[in-house]
């Protein structure tokens, strides 16, 4: 043991799928102890590498090292046995049962009697948490926790089970800042441990705040491996897409016209109390708050996705109700959810079939006979114009990268013609090429007079990309800021609460 | 060599029941002459005609990530009604609509429960199974309990005889695929299958649909009642009992997976031909009842495995 200074060594991988070499001689070194950086754009292989690593897939080439001795991971059980434990923006938590009991799930401890020994296991936990100073309390059911605290859960259980290598994916995509600054301290902690961690991110300023060394992948391949006092943002940047981008916010040259959608006193159970929203023409409204404040719930409610207690609408100045996403549409409204992959896309089908799905009336002669050659023309439209990087419309959309896959949600509502879009943290889990892209796409969309609701939880997209923003706090809206009041402090401080607007 | 492989069981997955089913005609052949001749052929499909309606009904269901185990129950109650109208009003065209309409009942009955709780699979395995105990005792109720000898000698005793059975089955199977395939509502249903919370999101009227295809399951089930006592000329109030196993069945061993989203009518047909013809070699071959029940049950797992693989393979997850 520790005969190399390498922790990890994953040398000349490659992994082909069918039609596409996803890696291709990818090699990347990470130091013992170190928080070792991932990056690249989506599709660039990140995943895929990951996948190996845990046992998921099975690279076709390369060889894979841990402390200089060449180990084979044919499953993911042997990933668990050689202490390599990714923690994946999915959570690998079982909503249904509590803390402790995922905790433990696989190896639950057993009092001498041979009855579950729930004491002692929560004791084990507690102690766990408490090193590392988090506040869950270990019965709690995990579908009452929320993401943060999930994510602290599972960071805890592989410590617990002794990794010593962990690989997180996009870990902060769902924190608020105080959160972030929790998991930074945590990493921290694990760094003086020794523990190894590779971190994938899109988000450059995490990259040099926590991180030591960064690989950047592209295309399948592995650019170049450096530390982190040797570069700069834009190096990185141009790295990752191999030639400059330009990191603004793209201007838009429309102004907000008159109001073409109106909610007033929306409550939903227990999350939702009361609040008024105005949307004008062409307008890009920005819905701040932290993790939990109620915002998702609000636009479901006012799309019919989720049952409204109270609360009444209008669009264009017509009084509508809403009891269901059908009525929505019809109202010419649609949401463009956070959870793209369980409640945007049907994975298994066609980028045609996935875009073509909100609109078929469009596409019936008669009203009953789908006309194939529309369906296929428009697709091939959505694709070219917001350059969904795909084979071809038939293209599966599960073997789509995020961003891509994204711009297959926003194509479907722009193909079903819908004026007021709501977007659900647009940008999460994408790269800074196609979020720049997504950016691109909103402002176009409002320049042709569709109006936007944005829930987003980066502050930098609420403040280049909103034309003004509410900022929602325990189900109330707890003030709109424009012009030069919006700033990233006001906004914090109306998130979390500190201060009445003046 | 290691793509030769791949393909040989990529065909394999997405043809390997038509190759089934050429290798039993071909075995059967040799061993019997009487085996493969038009007659022979005609009267499987013929034989096939009342599991081979409720089964593409119920492909519908199931395509949209539902099942429906009411149907044979409904079988009994359609074929119930179908034969008391025509004994005692004589009308043939009004007691087959009646009929019918019992069947949309029911199918309406289960749609808008499963609809209004918006149930999963597993709402729907147990409301219909439910239902198919109600129905089954109104069948038993509404005909004492009696077996009943239909005396009609109108259109109804016709549709059961010769071609007419066959063209049924077969009109009603391009007409289920046309509407699976080619109309905005087939679109909607595998969708929903795929994924039920994303056609929710995306605008799809997921309740009115889904209380649509109890329908359809409901109405191909009293159809296939329609055909069945028209060949017998007679109708039991249990007539129909275990009878959506078989459909079931034949709509897995087509392909149509269960978790929905994927499969179709056509493979449902051809499910359903497998089944017959397989059942009419091994009669001919003089196997007896019991190792061809094994039998079955062994393709139907089968067909599952196969299943399996095939979108293991489509999505990469096996290499080499």
């Amino acid at each position: 043991m520790g005969k190399s200074e390498y922790a990890l060594e994953m040398i000349g991988i490659d992994k082909l799928f069918p039609g596409v070499k996803a890696l291709d001689n990818v090699t990347i070194q990470v130091k013992k102890g170190e928080v070792h950086a991932l990056v690249g754009e989506n599709g660039a292989g990140k995943s895929t590498l990951m996948k190996i690593l845990n046992g998921a897939y099975r690279a076709d080439k390369g060889e894979i090292l841990l402390e200089g001795e060449r180990v084979s991971i044919q499953n993911v059980n042997d990933a668990k046995r050689l202490g390599i434990s990714l923690i994946f923006q999915e959570m690998n938590l079982i909503p249904t049962l509590s803390v402790t009991e995922n905790f433990f799930l696989g190896d639950l401890k057993k009092t001498r009697l041979g009855k579950v020994d729930w004491r002692g296991m929560e004791r084990e936990v507690e102690k766990v948490f408490e090193q590392m100073d988090f506040t869950v309390n270990p019965g709690s059911i995990v579908s009452d926790i929320n993401v943060a605290e999930k994510q602290m859960v599972e960071i805890a259980r592989a410590i617990s089970k002794n990794a010593k290598i962990i690989v997180m994916d996009e870990p902060t995509s769902s924190l608020t800042e105080n959160e972030v600054a929790k998991l930074f301290a945590i990493i921290e902690h694990l760094r003086g441990q020794q523990v190894t961690i590779l971190y994938i991110t899109h988000k450059l300023d995490e990259v040099f705040s926590i991180c030591d060394r960064v690989t950047v992948l592209r295309d399948g391949q592995s650019v170049d491996t450096k530390a982190i006092g040797e570069i700069g943002r834009q190096d990185i940047i141009e790295m990752m897409v191999g030639r400059s981008v330009d990191m603004d916010y793209p201007r838009r040259s429309v102004r907000p016209g008159e109001v073409v959608f109106q909610a007033k006193g929306v409550r939903v159970r227990n999350k939702v109390y009361g609040i008024d929203i105005q949307l004008r023409r062409g307008e890009v409204l920005g819905l701040a708050g932290l993790v939990g404040a109620g915002r998702t719930e609000l636009c479901e409610a006012i799309i019919g996705a989720a049952p409204m207690q109270k609360g009444e609408m209008w669009v264009k100045g017509r009084r509508v109700r809403i009891r269901n996403t059908t009525q929505a549409k019809r109202s010419s409204m649609g949401m463009v959810t956070e959870e793209r992959k369980e409640t945007g896309l049907a994975l298994d089908f066609s980028v045609e079939r996935n875009i073509s799905i909100t609109n078929l009336k469009r596409l019936a002669r008669c009203g009953v006979y789908l006309d194939k050659k529309q369906e296929a023309q428009a697709a091939g439209a959505y694709v070219e114009q917001l350059g969904i990087r795909t084979p071809g419309i038939r293209q599966r959309v599960v073997n789509l990268s995020g961003g891509n896959q994204q711009k297959v949600v926003i194509a479907k509502w722009l193909f079903s013609d819908v004026d007021i879009l709501i977007l659900d943290e647009p940008t999460r889990g994408i790269d800074v090429g196609a979020k720049f892209e997504i950016y691109q796409l909103i402002n176009r969309l409002v320049e042709a007079g569709k109006s936007i609701i944005m829930i987003s939880s980066e502050m930098p997209e609420l403040l280049g990309m909103a034309d003004r923003v509410a900022v929602i706090h325990n189900g109330v809206n707890k003030g709109e800021l424009t012009g030069d009041n919006l700033t990233a402090q006001a906004v914090m401080r109306l998130a979390m609460d500190e201060e009445v607007p003046d | 060599m290691k793509t030769d492989k791949k393909t040989l069981l990529n065909l394999l997955c997405n043809y390997g029941l038509l190759i089934a089913l050429l290798l039993i005609i071909a075995a059967a052949s040799v061993f019997s002459k009487e085996f493969f001749t038009v007659a022979n052929m005609l009267n499987i499909l013929r034989q096939s005609t009342v599991v081979g309606i409720m089964a593409i009904g119920v492909t519908v269901v199931i395509i949209a990530g539902h099942i429906d185990l009411s149907i044979g129950s409904t079988v009994s109650l359609a074929g119930i009604i179908a034969i008391l109208l025509i004994n005692n009003t004589g009308n043939d065209w009004w007691a087959m609509t009646a009929s019918v309409l019992a069947g949309a009942l029911v199918g309406l009955v289960n749609g808008a429960i499963i609809a209004g709780i918006k149930g999963r699979t597993c709402d729907s395995f147990i409301i219909t199974f439910g239902m198919q105990t109600v129905v089954a005792a109104v069948a038993l109720i509404y005909s004492g309990g009696n077996f009943l000898t239909g005396r009609g000698r109108g259109v109804h005793s016709l549709i059961g005889k010769g071609y007419v059975p066959i063209l049924i089955f077969l009109g009603l199977a391009v007409l289920l695929e046309l509407i699976m395939k080619k109309t905005p509502f087939g679109r909607c249903v595998y969708f929903m299958g795929a994924n039920p919370k994303a056609a929710k999101m995306s605008g799809v009227s997921v309740r009115r649909n889904t209380a649509l295809l109890f329908v359809i399951a409901g109405v191909c089930a009293s159809l296939a009642a329609v055909v069945m006592c028209s060949r017998v000329s007679a109708a039991s109030p249990t007539s129909g009992k275990g009878y959506e196993l078989d459909a079931i069945a034949a709509v897995v061993v087509g392909g149509t997976s269960m978790q929905g989203g994927k499969g179709g009518i056509l493979r449902t047909l051809l499910g359903v031909v497998v089944i017959g013809v397989l059942g009419n070699a091994l009669n001919i071959l003089n196997i007896t009842t019991y190792p061809q029940m094994f039998i079955r049950g062994v393709i139907i797992i089968a067909a599952v495995l196969l299943d399996v693989l095939g979108s293991k393979l489509s999505s990469g997850v096996v290499s080499k």
